[in-house]
Protein backbone atom coordinates (compact mmCIF):
# COMPACT_ATOMS: atom_id res chain seq x y z
CA UNK A 1 0.00 0.00 0.00
CA UNK A 2 1.30 3.31 -1.19
CA UNK A 3 1.97 6.04 2.17
CA UNK A 4 -1.09 7.76 0.10
CA UNK A 5 -3.44 4.89 0.25
CA UNK A 6 -2.69 4.50 3.63
CA UNK A 7 -3.43 7.95 4.78
CA UNK A 8 -6.35 8.16 2.80
CA UNK A 9 -7.21 4.85 4.81
CA UNK A 10 -6.44 6.23 7.97
CA UNK A 11 -9.08 9.48 7.27
CA UNK A 12 -11.75 7.19 6.00
CA UNK A 13 -10.88 5.38 9.85
CA UNK A 14 -11.29 8.36 11.72
CA UNK A 15 -14.62 9.15 9.58
CA UNK A 16 -16.10 5.97 9.99
CA UNK A 17 -15.15 5.83 13.52
CA UNK A 18 -16.38 9.29 14.34
CA UNK A 19 -19.70 8.96 12.47
CA UNK A 20 -20.37 5.81 14.48
CA UNK A 21 -19.16 7.68 17.76
CA UNK A 22 -21.41 10.70 16.90
CA UNK A 23 -24.17 8.67 18.05
CA UNK A 24 -27.01 10.88 16.28
CA UNK A 25 -30.82 10.17 17.46
CA UNK A 26 -33.09 8.86 15.23
CA UNK A 27 -35.49 11.50 14.22
CA UNK A 28 -39.12 11.22 15.31
CA UNK A 29 -42.02 11.60 12.74
CA UNK A 30 -45.44 13.69 12.52
CA UNK A 31 -48.63 11.65 13.28
CA UNK A 32 -51.75 13.11 11.67
CA UNK A 33 -55.88 12.56 12.18
CA UNK A 34 -58.17 13.26 10.57
CA UNK A 35 -62.14 12.26 10.02
CA UNK A 36 -64.20 13.36 12.97
CA UNK A 37 -66.56 15.77 12.55
CA UNK A 38 -70.14 16.53 14.15
CA UNK A 39 -72.96 18.40 13.12
CA UNK A 40 -74.57 20.06 15.31
CA UNK A 41 -78.50 20.89 14.70
CA UNK A 42 -78.68 23.57 17.08
CA UNK A 43 -76.47 25.85 18.88
CA UNK A 44 -74.35 29.06 17.37
CA UNK A 45 -71.05 29.60 16.23
CA UNK A 46 -70.07 30.89 20.07
CA UNK A 47 -71.42 27.66 21.45
CA UNK A 48 -69.11 25.60 19.35
CA UNK A 49 -66.53 28.07 20.12
CA UNK A 50 -67.10 27.45 23.89
CA UNK A 51 -67.25 23.74 23.96
CA UNK A 52 -64.18 23.83 21.65
CA UNK A 53 -62.09 25.82 24.56
CA UNK A 54 -63.31 22.88 27.08
CA UNK A 55 -62.70 20.12 25.07
CA UNK A 56 -58.84 21.67 24.31
CA UNK A 57 -58.33 22.32 27.60
CA UNK A 58 -58.84 19.19 29.24
CA UNK A 59 -56.36 17.45 27.57
CA UNK A 60 -53.51 19.96 26.49
CA UNK A 61 -51.64 22.97 28.07
CA UNK A 62 -53.75 25.55 26.50
CA UNK A 63 -56.01 26.90 23.53
CA UNK A 64 -56.04 29.65 21.54
CA UNK A 65 -58.18 30.83 18.38
CA UNK A 66 -56.65 31.57 15.50
CA UNK A 67 -58.36 34.78 15.23
CA UNK A 68 -61.44 36.61 17.77
CA UNK A 69 -64.56 35.42 16.66
CA UNK A 70 -63.50 32.64 13.86
CA UNK A 71 -64.68 29.87 15.87
CA UNK A 72 -61.08 28.09 14.88
CA UNK A 73 -58.99 26.71 17.97
CA UNK A 74 -55.80 25.44 18.30
CA UNK A 75 -54.58 23.82 21.12
CA UNK A 76 -50.74 22.42 22.49
CA UNK A 77 -49.39 20.22 24.87
CA UNK A 78 -47.13 20.83 27.61
CA UNK A 79 -43.49 20.70 26.69
CA UNK A 80 -42.19 17.38 25.99
CA UNK A 81 -38.05 16.22 26.80
CA UNK A 82 -37.05 18.77 24.18
CA UNK A 83 -38.41 21.67 25.57
CA UNK A 84 -41.39 22.01 22.64
CA UNK A 85 -44.43 21.03 22.18
CA UNK A 86 -45.35 17.35 20.84
CA UNK A 87 -48.95 17.49 20.49
CA UNK A 88 -51.92 19.87 18.91
CA UNK A 89 -55.30 19.91 18.17
CA UNK A 90 -57.16 22.02 15.87
CA UNK A 91 -61.16 22.69 16.15
CA UNK A 92 -62.43 24.18 13.58
CA UNK A 93 -66.47 25.46 14.28
CA UNK A 94 -68.61 26.87 11.43
CA UNK A 95 -72.04 28.31 11.39
CA UNK A 96 -74.56 26.79 8.99
CA UNK A 97 -77.76 28.20 8.57
CA UNK A 98 -79.42 25.82 11.71
CA UNK A 99 -76.55 24.88 13.90
CA UNK A 100 -72.75 23.99 13.24
CA UNK A 101 -70.28 22.03 11.85
CA UNK A 102 -67.07 21.37 13.93
CA UNK A 103 -64.15 19.13 12.85
CA UNK A 104 -61.15 18.14 14.28
CA UNK A 105 -57.55 17.54 13.57
CA UNK A 106 -54.77 16.22 15.34
CA UNK A 107 -50.97 15.79 15.12
CA UNK A 108 -48.66 14.33 17.31
CA UNK A 109 -44.67 13.86 17.34
CA UNK A 110 -43.57 9.99 17.57
CA UNK A 111 -42.46 8.58 19.75
CA UNK A 112 -41.86 11.64 22.02
CA UNK A 113 -45.12 11.99 22.31
CA UNK A 114 -46.68 9.38 24.24
CA UNK A 115 -50.11 8.96 22.71
CA UNK A 116 -51.31 9.09 19.27
CA UNK A 117 -52.54 11.74 17.35
CA UNK A 118 -55.74 9.23 16.91
CA UNK A 119 -56.10 9.36 21.02
CA UNK A 120 -55.77 12.48 21.31
CA UNK A 121 -58.66 13.19 18.83
CA UNK A 122 -61.08 10.70 20.00
CA UNK A 123 -60.66 12.28 23.81
CA UNK A 124 -60.73 15.82 22.54
CA UNK A 125 -64.16 14.72 19.95
CA UNK A 126 -65.42 12.93 23.07
CA UNK A 127 -65.20 16.00 25.45
CA UNK A 128 -66.84 17.98 23.13
CA UNK A 129 -69.74 15.99 22.13
CA UNK A 130 -70.07 13.21 24.60
CA UNK A 131 -68.39 9.82 24.75
CA UNK A 132 -65.73 7.72 26.49
CA UNK A 133 -62.68 9.24 27.37
CA UNK A 134 -59.79 7.56 27.73
CA UNK A 135 -57.14 9.26 29.75
CA UNK A 136 -54.05 10.15 27.89
CA UNK A 137 -50.45 9.03 29.56
CA UNK A 138 -48.56 12.22 31.03
CA UNK A 139 -46.30 14.11 28.40
CA UNK A 140 -42.99 13.79 29.72
CA UNK A 141 -40.98 16.64 31.46
CA UNK A 142 -37.31 17.81 30.27
CA UNK A 143 -35.24 16.39 31.93
CA UNK A 144 -33.38 18.54 33.52
CA UNK A 145 -29.14 18.12 32.69
CA UNK A 146 -26.66 17.13 35.63
CA UNK A 147 -25.27 20.05 37.52
CA UNK A 148 -21.91 20.37 39.49
CA UNK A 149 -18.95 17.71 38.37
CA UNK A 150 -21.13 15.36 36.50
CA UNK A 151 -19.12 12.76 35.07
CA UNK A 152 -21.69 12.43 31.87
CA UNK A 153 -20.66 16.13 30.47
CA UNK A 154 -18.67 18.81 30.80
CA UNK A 155 -20.95 21.31 31.21
CA UNK A 156 -19.65 24.75 33.31
CA UNK A 157 -16.37 26.71 33.51
CA UNK A 158 -12.99 25.17 33.16
CA UNK A 159 -9.47 26.77 34.31
CA UNK A 160 -5.82 25.27 32.98
CA UNK A 161 -4.09 24.91 35.71
CA UNK A 162 -0.89 25.41 33.58
CA UNK A 163 -2.32 28.70 33.20
CA UNK A 164 -4.76 30.15 35.80
CA UNK A 165 -6.24 33.36 33.66
CA UNK A 166 -7.23 30.94 30.85
CA UNK A 167 -10.81 29.36 31.42
CA UNK A 168 -13.41 27.34 29.38
CA UNK A 169 -16.58 27.75 29.24
CA UNK A 170 -18.91 24.26 28.37
CA UNK A 171 -22.12 24.52 27.00
CA UNK A 172 -25.03 22.43 26.72
CA UNK A 173 -24.43 22.42 22.69
CA UNK A 174 -20.85 21.27 23.14
CA UNK A 175 -19.27 24.64 22.21
CA UNK A 176 -16.72 25.87 24.18
CA UNK A 177 -15.14 29.30 24.81
CA UNK A 178 -12.34 30.71 26.54
CA UNK A 179 -11.82 33.33 28.64
CA UNK A 180 -9.97 35.55 25.08
CA UNK A 181 -13.44 34.54 23.56
CA UNK A 182 -11.88 32.23 20.97
CA UNK A 183 -14.65 29.23 20.44
CA UNK A 184 -14.48 25.61 19.96
CA UNK A 185 -16.22 22.32 21.01
CA UNK A 186 -16.24 19.30 23.33
CA UNK A 187 -17.54 15.82 22.85
CA UNK A 188 -17.70 12.82 25.54
CA UNK A 189 -17.64 9.63 25.23
CA UNK A 190 -17.03 7.68 28.08
CA UNK A 191 -14.22 9.41 30.18
CA UNK A 192 -12.67 9.84 26.50
CA UNK A 193 -13.16 14.02 25.99
CA UNK A 194 -12.38 15.53 22.75
CA UNK A 195 -11.56 19.40 22.13
CA UNK A 196 -11.96 20.72 18.87
CA UNK A 197 -9.72 24.18 20.03
CA UNK A 198 -6.59 24.68 17.59
CA UNK A 199 -6.62 21.61 16.47
CA UNK A 200 -8.13 18.30 18.01
CA UNK A 201 -6.81 16.96 21.58
CA UNK A 202 -7.85 13.90 22.97
CA UNK A 203 -8.41 14.06 26.47
CA UNK A 204 -9.20 11.87 29.99
CA UNK A 205 -11.91 13.19 32.31
CA UNK A 206 -10.98 11.87 35.63
CA UNK A 207 -13.88 9.33 37.52
CA UNK A 208 -14.90 12.27 39.72
CA UNK A 209 -15.57 14.71 36.76
CA UNK A 210 -13.36 17.68 37.63
CA UNK A 211 -10.23 16.85 35.95
CA UNK A 212 -9.41 16.85 32.01
CA UNK A 213 -5.62 15.92 31.31
CA UNK A 214 -4.07 14.59 28.46
CA UNK A 215 -1.11 15.99 26.44
CA UNK A 216 -0.99 19.42 26.60
CA UNK A 217 -3.65 20.13 28.63
CA UNK A 218 -4.85 20.11 31.95
CA UNK A 219 -8.20 21.54 33.13
CA UNK A 220 -9.90 21.50 36.69
CA UNK A 221 -13.47 22.59 37.21
CA UNK A 222 -15.22 25.01 39.15
CA UNK A 223 -18.04 22.48 40.75
CA UNK B 1 9.42 5.94 13.43
CA UNK B 2 7.69 8.28 15.63
CA UNK B 3 7.64 10.82 12.70
CA UNK B 4 5.37 8.19 10.74
CA UNK B 5 2.92 7.27 13.72
CA UNK B 6 2.67 10.99 14.51
CA UNK B 7 1.57 11.82 10.92
CA UNK B 8 -1.01 8.82 10.91
CA UNK B 9 -2.51 10.03 14.14
CA UNK B 10 -2.74 13.18 12.61
CA UNK B 11 -4.30 11.81 9.61
CA UNK B 12 -6.80 9.89 11.41
CA UNK B 13 -7.86 13.29 13.63
CA UNK B 14 -8.25 15.02 10.43
CA UNK B 15 -10.72 12.43 9.48
CA UNK B 16 -12.17 12.38 12.94
CA UNK B 17 -12.89 16.47 13.00
CA UNK B 18 -14.01 15.81 9.46
CA UNK B 19 -16.63 13.30 10.54
CA UNK B 20 -17.90 14.86 13.80
CA UNK B 21 -18.01 17.88 11.60
CA UNK B 22 -20.36 16.26 9.11
CA UNK B 23 -22.39 14.37 11.16
CA UNK B 24 -22.64 17.48 13.87
CA UNK B 25 -24.91 17.27 16.45
CA UNK B 26 -28.78 16.05 16.45
CA UNK B 27 -30.76 19.47 17.07
CA UNK B 28 -34.00 18.88 18.49
CA UNK B 29 -36.97 18.61 16.31
CA UNK B 30 -40.14 20.96 17.39
CA UNK B 31 -43.41 20.53 15.79
CA UNK B 32 -45.18 23.37 14.22
CA UNK B 33 -48.77 23.62 13.39
CA UNK B 34 -50.94 26.04 11.94
CA UNK B 35 -54.49 26.54 11.41
CA UNK B 36 -54.93 27.53 7.83
CA UNK B 37 -57.25 29.23 5.18
CA UNK B 38 -61.18 28.57 5.95
CA UNK B 39 -63.16 29.28 2.29
CA UNK B 40 -66.53 29.14 1.17
CA UNK B 41 -66.67 28.29 -2.45
CA UNK B 42 -70.07 29.21 -3.88
CA UNK B 43 -71.69 27.38 -6.82
CA UNK B 44 -69.34 24.33 -7.22
CA UNK B 45 -70.54 20.69 -5.97
CA UNK B 46 -68.46 18.94 -3.11
CA UNK B 47 -66.95 16.55 -5.78
CA UNK B 48 -65.19 19.57 -6.76
CA UNK B 49 -63.72 19.70 -3.76
CA UNK B 50 -62.57 16.75 -3.34
CA UNK B 51 -61.09 16.18 -6.76
CA UNK B 52 -59.08 19.83 -5.70
CA UNK B 53 -57.96 18.48 -2.15
CA UNK B 54 -57.21 15.22 -3.87
CA UNK B 55 -55.11 17.14 -6.12
CA UNK B 56 -53.35 19.89 -3.85
CA UNK B 57 -52.57 17.16 -1.19
CA UNK B 58 -50.86 14.90 -3.97
CA UNK B 59 -48.92 17.40 -5.24
CA UNK B 60 -47.36 19.03 -2.26
CA UNK B 61 -46.98 16.04 -0.24
CA UNK B 62 -47.40 13.34 -1.48
CA UNK B 63 -50.03 10.35 -0.03
CA UNK B 64 -53.09 11.23 -0.10
CA UNK B 65 -55.85 9.46 2.30
CA UNK B 66 -60.09 10.16 2.37
CA UNK B 67 -61.49 9.50 5.31
CA UNK B 68 -63.83 6.91 4.05
CA UNK B 69 -66.23 8.76 1.95
CA UNK B 70 -66.47 11.81 3.88
CA UNK B 71 -64.66 15.04 2.31
CA UNK B 72 -62.01 14.79 5.07
CA UNK B 73 -58.62 14.33 3.40
CA UNK B 74 -55.04 14.15 4.95
CA UNK B 75 -51.70 13.87 3.03
CA UNK B 76 -48.52 12.70 4.37
CA UNK B 77 -45.24 14.01 3.17
CA UNK B 78 -41.90 11.83 2.09
CA UNK B 79 -41.23 8.63 3.91
CA UNK B 80 -37.77 8.63 4.54
CA UNK B 81 -35.77 5.04 4.44
CA UNK B 82 -37.13 4.55 8.50
CA UNK B 83 -40.67 4.79 7.60
CA UNK B 84 -40.72 8.74 9.02
CA UNK B 85 -42.48 11.44 7.97
CA UNK B 86 -41.39 15.15 8.84
CA UNK B 87 -45.35 16.66 7.32
CA UNK B 88 -49.11 16.23 7.27
CA UNK B 89 -51.71 18.18 6.38
CA UNK B 90 -55.69 18.17 6.56
CA UNK B 91 -57.78 19.35 3.87
CA UNK B 92 -61.65 19.22 5.15
CA UNK B 93 -64.46 19.23 2.40
CA UNK B 94 -68.19 19.94 3.75
CA UNK B 95 -71.49 21.14 1.84
CA UNK B 96 -72.73 24.14 2.05
CA UNK B 97 -76.75 24.22 0.77
CA UNK B 98 -77.36 27.33 0.99
CA UNK B 99 -74.88 28.52 -0.91
CA UNK B 100 -75.09 25.59 -3.23
CA UNK B 101 -71.34 25.09 -2.54
CA UNK B 102 -68.37 23.52 0.22
CA UNK B 103 -66.87 24.93 3.43
CA UNK B 104 -63.15 23.82 2.95
CA UNK B 105 -60.40 24.28 5.55
CA UNK B 106 -56.42 23.45 5.45
CA UNK B 107 -54.60 22.49 8.98
CA UNK B 108 -50.98 21.92 8.52
CA UNK B 109 -48.03 20.64 10.94
CA UNK B 110 -44.09 19.37 9.83
CA UNK B 111 -41.33 18.90 12.08
CA UNK B 112 -38.05 20.97 11.88
CA UNK B 113 -35.99 19.79 11.32
CA UNK B 114 -35.78 17.70 8.77
CA UNK B 115 -38.51 19.76 7.11
CA UNK B 116 -37.24 22.63 5.70
CA UNK B 117 -40.16 24.51 5.36
CA UNK B 118 -43.12 25.46 8.37
CA UNK B 119 -46.72 24.40 8.68
CA UNK B 120 -48.02 27.78 7.46
CA UNK B 121 -46.13 27.79 4.32
CA UNK B 122 -47.10 24.47 3.82
CA UNK B 123 -50.63 25.05 3.90
CA UNK B 124 -50.32 28.22 1.73
CA UNK B 125 -49.22 26.03 -0.72
CA UNK B 126 -51.83 23.25 0.00
CA UNK B 127 -54.33 26.70 -0.37
CA UNK B 128 -52.81 27.90 -3.42
CA UNK B 129 -52.84 24.80 -5.43
CA UNK B 130 -56.36 24.32 -4.06
CA UNK B 131 -57.45 27.35 -5.42
CA UNK B 132 -55.73 27.35 -8.29
CA UNK B 133 -57.28 24.49 -10.11
CA UNK B 134 -60.30 25.18 -12.46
Amino acid sequence: MTPFARRGALVALGLVAALVWSNASAPASVDISVGIRYLSPTGTLADCSAKAKDSLNAFLAGSVESSPGSGEWLGESANGVAGTPTAMAAVRCYAMPKGYVVTFTCFAQLPDNPYTADALCKDVAHKFYGGTITALAAIPTPTPLPTGCATTNLLGTWTSDDNPKLTFTMDVNGDLTDSDGVSGNWGLKGDTVTLTYYGNHTLTLSSDGKHISGVGYHLTRKC
Amino acid sequence: MARTFLTRGAVAAVGLALAVGLAGRPAAAALDTVIGAQDVVKNEPLSSCNTKARSALGSALGKVYEMGDTGQWEGIGAIDAAGNSFAAAAIHCYPIDDVTGYLVTFTCATQSPPATESASVLCGKLAAAFGGQP
